[in-house]
């Protein structure tokens, strides 16, 4: 699938079949990651890939914005003290959460053009689901990923004009 | 969730279901302080159709409240783009509860 496919054919999946995902899946998903740039190449986040069935239920359990039973989570989290040390003090500020969203899009991308539905996730408790996967204290989970194979086709999305958007050359212009 | 048929669980399962619920009811409670408002009647709704789930499993039915509940299953979806649709999914349902209300 094109890239651009991608981007225009993704939606977010919220109920999945339940079936686990080949292991070359999360061999595509480390890719992305891996892949992903940072600011100054500080390569300062960490992803946790959850596929153990107690774990998964465990983070549910803290994530009510999280729907359906993936077959996998994919926790990307940021660490500010590395930030700090790597970056420098935007980076710490303001780029990690920039490049954890760099990354998230990388692995929606991926995730769909194999086929596998995918929802971020924005809605958890903090807290709890630092403690479920044991992160140490300076790192912080920012996003939660659900992926899996979609039970249901998706739905159409309704997106803002691009006028509303987009400006050519000087905030404002439309052409 | 959506799942209609009457499955017999152990009372462990029951209980670890129950946990389940209990702890995403708790922290949709805590997502009230920081997200949107409209998320809220998502969760209440949400968390109803557990508990629902969970009269099932334990063998009891409230044909009633699943009936009542059939509108907003079917306009979920709307809660975040279109809070709007979704409130008007559960007036559909609180007005059809009423209805049966009054019948019984
Ligand atoms: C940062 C972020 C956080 C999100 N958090 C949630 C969430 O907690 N629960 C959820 O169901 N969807 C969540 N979403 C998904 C959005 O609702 C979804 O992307 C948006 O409605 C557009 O739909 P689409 O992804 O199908 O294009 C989140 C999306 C983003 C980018």
């Amino acid at each position: 699938m094109k890239v651009i496919d991608a981007v225009k054919s993704r939606r977010s999946t919220r109920s999945f079949e339940q079936r686990t995902l080949p292991p070359e899946m999360i061999q595509e998903i480390e890719n992305a990651i891996l892949h992903s740039p940072s600011g100054s190449n500080a390569q300062e986040s960490h992803f946790v890939i959850v596929q153990d069935e107690q774990q998964l239920r465990l983070i549910k359990r803290f994530a009510p914005g999280l729907s359906g039973d993936p077959a996998a989570v994919v926790v990307l989290c940021s660490n500010a003290t590395e930030s700090l040390i790597r970056g420098g003090i935007d980076t710490a500020e303001v780029l990690r959460f920039v490049n954890l969203g760099i990354a998230a899009a990388y692995i929606l991308l991926i995730a769909h053009s194999n086929d596998i539905g995918n929802c971020p996730v924005r809605s958890f408790h903090r807290e709890s689901i630092k403690k479920v996967l044991g992160l140490p204290e300076e790192i912080e989970p920012e996003l939660l990923i659900s992926l899996g194979y979609a039970d249901m086709p998706p739905r159409s999305k309704t997106s803002k004009k691009v006028l509303e958007v987009i400006s050519y050359d000087q905030y404002g212009n439309n052409h | 969730m959506t799942s209609m048929e009457t499955t017999t669980k152990t009372a462990d399962q029951i209980l670890e279901q129950l946990r389940d619920y209990v702890a995403y009811t708790l922290t949709s409670a805590k997502g009230l302080y920081r997200e949107p408002h409209s998320y809220g009647a998502m969760r209440m709704v949400d968390s109803m159709e557990r508990a629902l789930h969970l009269l099932q499993e334990a063998g009891i039915k409230d044909e009633a409240l699943e009936l009542a509940l059939s509108a907003v299953r079917k306009e979920r979806w709307r809660a975040m783009t279109d809070p709007q649709g979704f409130g008007r999914a559960i007036d559909d349902s609180v007005l059809g509860l009423v209805v049966l209300s009054i019948n019984k």
